[in-house]
């Protein structure tokens, strides 16, 4: 990319920066809601924020279950106790998960990194302060922090940023592993292999924090790191103006999409009394797979469509009109029970048989 | 249909709603028609799944008088899948991780949902504007 420059938005955050300010002069308690990408949401209790929520950063629950520290079933197992609520601290320690201190650093460190989120993205608008909402936040911290030091560190870290040799944002680059590099080498750190094994081309620093379970800053001080030292790459062209390939798929193109239009003058009833539904096949085109590179003479163009070797298979000539589905006689499977119906002539044999093939969409 | 005008709505909803990881529209059958999707999930199972899916969410409203149905989401530890009908015909399925605000999504979409209808029902005469010589992708 030409210009790898990171700066601060700064009139965003004059006004971020103005409005928490005010908040902690004025011992305000409630939900600062910040409008932009990613924005966030600031929770303040008596002028400190005691927890800072972004789509922009792993909360506390993802930094904990995507970095494998808990998993989906233990965690779902917590949050059925009784009392748990939707951060279940006292559970998570109880069952040796983790440990008090520990959670305590995932809170601030999820708050401190979503700060940097808000901070290094773009800030449109503040909303006025609202009272806390619903449940509030997920996982508060129990001290809260003095906001302007939370953005004062934040821009800390901005600065560091920009300062690497190849400053990465997190939500721009969308790295990829230079050819060779070795994902599985044990000399690299951790950190280093799952970024290696991630990395597609497609995700953000943003996006493999999440993937991963780390914090957003680290994995873009790692990731900036990884580019200046020649592990990762980052191709030239933003990938909005790359072109777009157009791929056929291999069994030939799409079956028509059949679109239902009543046919005024044909309407004729049915049993539920609607009118019958007359198809017409609507042609939508042909597969377009993003990012997958095809060979020149699969490209379709709409002046010259592709044509397949094997002409597709013909639409059936008349699908019934669009009704409730109707079981077809053996369609369950168990047609031998249903042929020996015919022989049972006594009401008995039907209550036999009800009770035989009654399944739970038969309607009875 | 104009493919690249297409791609870009769907490329354009991944960069602008943050935490959409992946997104494909399908016929309503299920037929897969486009897919921005990562190599770690196969497009035309997620297009028929959205589709199943979607059917039998329209049905629970409609069976339930839940009214017209908006979209369906499933809810995971580490993320979502929404499911949105574009028209009759066709529908959207996008992903996002834990981090997607599903207001802002939602938000994002409905307009997206618009545009993609329309490029879907284009006629077949429309040339593509990658097909154009000297087009660029500005007229998308």
């Amino acid at each position: 990319m030409s210009d790898r420059r990171i700066s601060l938005d700064r009139a965003g955050y004059g006004l971020l920066s103005r409005t928490l300010a005010e908040c902690g002069r004025e011992e305000a308690t409630g939900e600062l809601r910040v409008c932009g990408r990613p924005g966030g949401a600031f929770h303040l209790r008596g002028g400190l924020v005691v927890a800072v929520e972004s789509p922009g950063a792993p909360g506390p629950e993802a930094l904990l279950l995507r970095s494998g520290r808990i998993s989906g079933e233990q965690w779902d197992g917590l949050l059925r106790e009784p009392g748990a609520g939707r951060w279940p601290e006292a559970g998570l320690i109880a069952h040796g998960y983790a440990g008090a201190a520990q959670l305590r650093v995932v809170r601030m460190s999820a708050l401190q990194d979503a700060v940097f989120a808000v901070v290094v993205g773009r800030v449109e608008g503040v909303r006025p302060l609202t009272a806390p909402s619903g449940a509030g936040p997920l996982a508060p911290v129990a001290l809260g922090e003095s906001p302007l030091r939370l953005l004062q560190e934040a821009t800390r870290k901005l600065t560091a940023l920009a300062a690497l040799p190849w400053p990465v944002l997190p939500d721009r680059e969308r790295p990829v592993p230079v050819p060779g590099a070795d994902r599985d080498d044990p000399r690299l750190p951790p950190v280093r292999r799952d970024l290696l094994t991630h990395a597609d081309g497609r995700r953000t620093a943003r996006d493999l924090a999440f993937l991963t379970g780390r914090g957003v800053y680290p994995v873009t001080v790692e990731i900036a790191r990884m580019l200046a030292e020649g592990l990762l790459q980052c191709a030239d062209v933003p990938p909005t103006v790359l072109p777009v390939p157009v791929r056929v798929p291999s069994a030939g193109a799409l079956l028509p999409l059949r679109r239902e239009e009543p046919v005024a003058g044909e309407q004729q009833p049915e049993r539920a009394g609607r009118p019958v539904r007359r198809e017409q096949p609507v042609r939508l085109g042909e597969l377009v797979r993003l990012g997958e590179p095809v060979p020149p003479e699969r490209i379709a163009r709409p002046d010259h469509p592709v044509q397949p070797d094997d002409a597709p298979p013909p639409p059936p000539p008349d699908r019934p009109p669009r009704q409730l589905p109707r079981r077809r006689p053996g369609a369950s499977g168990i047609t031998e029970t249903l042929a020996a119906a015919h022989r049972e002539a006594s009401w008995k044999g039907f209550f036999r048989l009800r009770n035989r093939i009654w399944t739970p969409d038969s309607g009875t | 249909m104009d493919h690249e005008a297409l791609a870009m709505e769907m490329r354009g909803l991944r960069e602008q709603v943050t935490g959409v990881t992946d997104t494909a529209v399908a016929a309503a059958d299920g037929l897969l028609i486009a897919a921005d999707t990562a190599e770690d999930i196969d497009p035309e199972g997620l297009a028929a799944i959205a589709a199943a899916g979607l059917g039998l969410a329209r049905r629970t409203a409609e069976a339930t008088g839940r009214g017209t149905l908006h979209q369906t989401v499933a809810q995971g530890s580490h993320g979502c899948a929404a499911v949105y009908a574009v028209g009759e015909s066709a529908l959207m399925v996008v992903l996002g991780d834990e981090g997607v605000d599903m207001d802002r999504l939602h938000e994002e979409t409905r307009p997206a949902l618009t545009r993609i209808g329309s490029i879907l029902s284009a006629p077949e005469t429309v040339p593509a504007v990658s097909a154009v010589t000297g087009a660029g992708p500005e007229a998308v």
